[in-house]
């Protein structure tokens, strides 16, 4: 699993590559809380390089979420594949996040 | 005319009731090893890539729950997990050491403040995405049934 970093349009967006499942949560998590310390305002994640999510990963997305909230932080994620945005469906967590079909329109739509 | 699908007919005389099992520490770290050996034995079965997703998922979703609720995470106490395909269905059966628990005392993940934990949607995951799951009386042993084709 890594996440590479990159400031986009005055924006932070990640992409994350490979599993995010129980064994790559504590690694995702910390490179997150990092952001989080710095109160970084408007944070995309970008999934298209992510093949796997188990309960969790959806865990720590929520965690995420929830401490970026806490500071008027917004998230959106992008780029799930089919199998990926099922699951957030199925847990009813396409309500709670911000998810958009590819980076490109989280960008441009980001107010 | 009758077709004999010898293919079909090799598979399901060797597959069928080929019970397989693992024993392993109470460590996360054997989960993966775990899966990767269940969905091996997939591979002559051409499943498609999102039952395997779904099988891989709710294998090790159900093993965690072994490992770190069931046994509490003491690497002296062993999970086992059985594995076998029998008609076409998967069947994965997951037994922890520990007390058990009543799943009716599990919340519903997807309901009011619920849906902001950190936890509890690995029992509800393998409910919605496999075709059968079971658990026995004490609760310390599940079954899951995945349809193949």
């Amino acid at each position: 699993m890594a996440v590479k970093i990159e400031s986009k349009s005055g924006l932070t967006v990640c992409h994350v590559d490979g599993e995010i499942d129980i064994n790559s949560s504590p690694g995702i998590k910390k490179t997150f809380d990092s952001l989080i310390s710095k109160k970084t305002p408007k944070i995309i994640i970008n999934l298209s390089k992510v093949t796997y999510v188990d309960s969790s990963g959806l865990a720590t997305l929520v965690e995420i979420l929830k401490n970026m909230r806490t500071y008027g932080g917004r998230l959106r994620l992008t780029n799930l594949s089919s199998k990926i945005k099922s699951l957030f469906e199925i847990t009813k967590l396409e309500k709670l996040f911000e998810i958009l079909a590819d980076e490109e329109e989280a960008i441009s739509t980001f107010v | 005319m009758l077709r004999l699908d010898l293919s079909a007919f090799l598979r399901n005389r060797e597959g069928r009731k080929k019970k397989v099992l693992i024993k392993i520490p109470s460590d996360i770290k054997f989960i993966r090893k775990v899966s990767s050996k269940i969905l091996k034995s997939l591979i002559p079965y051409n499943v498609d890539a999102d039952k395997v997703f779904d099988i891989k998922l709710c294998a090790e979703e159900a093993i965690r729950n072994a490992i770190v609720h069931g046994n509490r995470s003491d690497k002296k106490l062993v999970v086992k997990v059985t594995y076998w395909v029998e008609w076409d269905n998967m069947n994965i059966e997951i037994e922890d050491e520990g007390k058990g628990f009543d799943r009716r005392l599990i919340p519903d993940p997807t309901v009011g403040d619920n849906i902001m934990k950190g936890s509890g949607r690995g029992v509800y995951l393998i409910k919605k995405l496999m075709d059968g799951m079971k658990f026995n009386k004490a609760g310390n042993k599940i079954r899951l049934v995945k349809h193949l084709k």
